[in-house]
């Protein structure tokens, strides 16, 4: 039976008009997604030049070569005709950093209809604020979700299938998430704890970190396997600690998008452990990447809200050791294993 | 923000303030329509259930009601017209539904339950108990007064002890641009009744307000209240089609643009805490009513949240409700029929305590609210983050459509109702009763830190007491939390605490706790703290939980509280 209450949400998107904030490797593919389920998408980035640029190439050749946008896709870099006549959505895509500043910019310009979907894996440093909790103060609008997942930005771009999950408190958000970007290789789960679903993408990157240190030392496959259960383990605690439901961390969100970064040299968190491990210096790696890895400062902030907390988090403690080239990655190892068991 | 709204000082004698007419004035006229509309929208909200499933419940549960109940001299019509309804429906179900129609039976019961929950309003009775309740308790006021010695009479009046601080100009106004939904503490009877005069007192337009079906037992108060835009909430009655009924009545006289009172926590604080968990419900009428303001496009759609919360010395109820809270009888809550509100003697004892003690009741009107729980400015227009303004329409509206999302709307609602938790809490006046409970409560306990609330509160009269300078040293560590807390602006302190010594506030705090009851809830003997009785104790202790001002390890150690939340050891933290 055909519900004609459920074709209204359907009718609305496809005719909708969003903007994708944030002009980063998965900014792009998240406005080449949702460029097939609506009808215009604003990718907004910061300088016009690259504006241009992509806009003449159709392709955001920094970041990602060789992906051509959909022509629904137009790079703009002034905020006004972002937001010129209205938009049903906004995806947030910055990395934590500069999520504060641009919101409190970007904040006049909405209309307090728009539902808004961030995809940052990362809390604000210092405070440990959630990036919805961020948006929700700065942003006239509470209908604010998260995307989170497995979702390495190239190989969505290559073609190949994903998944990821949206969470929000509100129904509409998770099902506009759903709506917008759902396609034949890419498949949306709807969670409801949105806490859970942000930590767990977040957290993870402090073990991709530590993963990364481990296969440049080459100790393994058991090692790795130790690390991420182990870790898991970990990131439970702080999340349930933080108000995270347990089951989350389950999830595609969470265990999904742990296996994706612990294993792939794709990802930026891992590359950081790993050239950490082989005794580079973290400022030199730092000016080498051309994104932000998150895992960086997330690792500082959340080790430090553990101390106080006193929650027990020892792998988190090795990687901000190593971060902070305190100790040498040989007896951080050596620590770790000599460490009494937790209960 | 203060006013310069007349309070305190002023004082004038048998003061009658103009009356202000609003909507309710009018609402004789309109009453019958709200209440055809009433049945109708409930009526819609069934069109597509199971009629004899609800019917069938609902008659099951009433059924229940009824005899459990027992009816007195000034219930028995409404007793038997009850009877008499659910046994048609009964007869009625049993027939086939053809015989029968089912639809026609739903009607009659919500068209029943709206007559019994709609109210009336009488201006002549307003007028009159504007004037006259007010010159009685000045009457009372100033016979109980130490000042009737003074060569100049009668000098003080009801609204001198009455001290309404805050936003209340703000209010005034926002009573003007829309609909006013004042949410306060609940902590006794009286509440209602002092309420409703410092609206009159405030000059604005008289208010219409829920109350328990109970309350109409009693003749007088049921003269009164069924003429003054009361509304019967019967809590016993908890069947789907009441509580629709309830609610569609509660938003179409908030679109008519009558301004209402809701206790949002649902019935008198049991603990003496601040209301940390609200009713939902009931509040997200709110929303439902500017909803649909909005949707036909009236003239003033808005609906404005403006919490209050009251400061009493001492609570009339106070050992009933303490009673209640320990015994933990959440299953019969709502059935304490016979407490001490209902005694005219012990209500004329709590007034005559009050005027002779010196000491009034502050309230204080909290910062006004959009139903989303977005403070509004001055012209009712919700402020939101970077200075922006947002429109309620755009917040309402869902995939290009403005309409009800109840899961969207139910989400709005529970973070107003964070929101007006964290309103009362910070525009809680601690008097120096409370930091007197809190203090010495608090210093007990510290002696005895192992033992559970029940054990705690068994505790021996030798062991629950404490010499005087230590007391005052732990009243002087409170002392500089609160002021702290208060400096940060997570409450308010009266004006009692101005005083450079400490015995100055700890001296009023002991002589205005409870006094009200025959047990002495702190007393002083020989320098010797002590107290008669532990549960009062606790109750006016509880005034200052949820913000995390004990220091036990238990209740968190002082690292930030958490509204209604309990501690390990069973007390509220």
């Amino acid at each position: 039976m055909v519900n004609p209450e459920k074709s209204i949400p359907k009718d609305f998107w496809r005719n909708s008009k969003i903007a994708v904030i944030g002009g980063g490797s998965f900014g792009t593919v998240l406005a080449n997604l949702a460029a097939k389920n609506c009808q215009e998408v604003r990718l907004w980035v910061r300088n016009e030049d690259s504006a241009r640029a992509i806009n003449a190439t159709r392709m955001n050749s920094r970041y990602l070569p060789n992906y051509t946008l959909h022509s629904n896709v137009s790079a703009l870099s002034a905020l006004d005709r972002v937001f010129e006549g209205g938009l049903d959505a906004v995806i947030w895509c910055l990395p934590s950093s500069s999520c504060r500043e641009q919101a409190k910019r970007i904040a006049p310009y909405f209309n307090g209809n728009e539902v808004v979907l961030h995809a940052t894996k990362g809390v604000e440093a210092g405070t440990l604020k959630r990036i919805s909790e961020l948006l929700r103060e700065e942003l006239p609008t509470r209908r604010i979700g998260v995307l989170s997942g497995p979702n390495l930005a190239e190989e969505i771009a290559a073609g190949k299938p994903a998944a990821t999950t949206v969470a929000s408190v509100f129904a509409e958000v998770a099902q506009a998430g759903e709506l917008l970007l759902a396609s034949e290789q890419f498949r949306i789960y709807r969670e409801s704890d949105v806490i859970g679903v942000e930590l767990a993408g977040t957290l993870k990157n402090i073990l991709a970190i530590a993963a990364g240190a481990l296969d440049a030392l080459q100790l393994g496959w058991n090692a790795r396997a130790m690390l991420i259960t182990r870790g898991l383990a970990e990131i439970v605690r702080f999340g349930v600690a933080m108000g995270a439901k347990e089951s989350t961390f389950l999830s595609l969100a969470g265990v999904g998008d742990l296996l994706a970064t612990c294993s792939s040299s794709l990802s930026r968190n891992y590359q950081v452990g790993y050239r950490l491990a082989q005794g580079e210096h973290l400022s030199q790696i730092l000016d080498d990447l051309e994104a932000t890895a998150e895992g960086v400062t997330t690792t500082h902030s959340v080790w430090r809200y553990a101390q106080i907390h006193d929650i027990e988090m020892p792998i988190t403690e090795s990687v901000s050791a190593l971060l902070t080239h305190r100790k040498k990655i040989t007896e951080i190892l050596q620590d770790l294993f000599e460490k009494r068991q937790p209960r | 923000m203060t006013t310069d709204f007349p309070t305190g000082e002023v004082g004038v004698r048998f003061q009658s303030l103009p009356v202000v007419e609003g909507q309710l004035f009018r609402f004789e006229q309109t009453r019958l329509r709200v209440l055809a509309d009433v049945v109708s929208k409930t009526f819609e909200t069934f069109s597509k259930s199971e009629l004899d499933l609800l019917l069938g419940e609902a008659l099951y549960s009433e059924r229940f009601r009824l005899k459990r109940e027992r009816a007195n001299l000034f219930t028995r019509t409404r007793y038997k017209a009850d009877k008499a309804l659910w046994s048609k429906v009964q007869d009625g179900l049993l027939e086939s539904s053809v015989a029968v129609d089912r639809k026609a039976l739903l009607r009659s019961v919500i068209k029943h339950y709206a007559e019994e929950i709609g109210g009336h309003f009488d201006p002549r009775v307003y007028r009159f108990a504007t004037h006259a309740v007010p010159w009685g308790m000045n009457w009372l006021l100033n016979a109980a007064s130490v000042q009737r010695f003074l060569p100049w009479g009668m000098t003080e009046s009801l609204a001198s002890r009455l001290d309404v601080i805050g936003e209340v100009s703000m209010l005034q106004r926002l009573a003007h641009r829309g609909t006013i939904l004042l949410v306060p503490t609940h902590q006794s009877n009286i509440d209602s009744v002092l309420i409703g005069y410092l609206i009159y007192l405030m000059s604005l337009p008289p208010f219409s307000y829920g109350a328990g079906l109970n309350l109409f037992s009693n003749p007088v108060l049921s003269f009164f209240m069924s003429r003054l835009g009361a509304y019967t909430v019967d809590r016993k009655k908890n069947n789907g089609i009441y509580k629709e009924a309830l609610k569609n009545y509660s938003v179409r006289i908030l679109r008519e643009g009558v301004h209402s009172i809701f206790f949002p926590g649902g019935g008198r604080s049991r603990s003496g805490a601040i209301e940390s968990k609200l009713k939902l419900g009931l509040l997200g009428t709110g929303l439902e009513a500017q909803l649909q303001n909005l949707r036909v496009g009236a003239e003033k759609p808005n609906v404005y949240i403006v919490p209050m919360v009251m400061s009493y010395h001492f609570v009339l109820e106070a050992s009933s409700l303490i009673e209640d809270y320990l015994a933990e009888a959440g299953k019969h809550r709502f059935i304490i029929t016979d407490d001490e509100s209902w005694d005219p003697r012990k209500v004329l004892n709590f007034f005559w305590k009050l005027f002779s003690s010196q000491s009034g009741i502050t309230s204080r009107i909290g910062r006004p609210m959009d139903i989303f729980g977005n403070f509004v400015d001055e012209d009712g227009q919700s402020i939101g983050p970077n200075g922006t303004t947002i429109e309620p329409v755009r917040w309402l509206t869902t995939c290009g459509e403005l309409k009800a999302e109840p899961q969207r709307d139910h989400e709005y609602t529970r973070e107003l109702g964070a929101k007006i938790v964290q309103g009362f809490h910070e525009g809680n006046t601690v008097l120096t009763s409370h930091l007197v409970a809190f203090s010495f409560f608090e210093a007990l306990r510290k002696k005895y830190p192992e033992l559970d609330l029940y054990r705690f509160l068994r505790l021996s009269v030798a062991q629950r007491s404490m010499p005087y300078f230590e007391f005052l040293t732990h009243a002087e560590t409170f002392y500089q939390i609160v002021r702290n807390a208060a400096d940060r602006g997570q409450l308010f302190m009266s004006k009692s605490f101005e005083t450079s010594d400490i015995r100055t506030w700890v001296k009023d705090g002991i002589q205005n706790l409870g006094l009200l009851h025959d047990a002495a809830v702190v007393k002083v003997v020989d320098d010797v703290v002590w107290t008669e009785d532990m549960n009062l104790l606790y109750y006016y202790r509880n005034r200052l939980c949820g913000y995390g001002f004990s220091l036990l390890s238990e209740a968190g150690g002082g690292l930030g509280g958490q509204p209604g939340k309990i501690d390990s050891k069973g007390f509220l933290a």
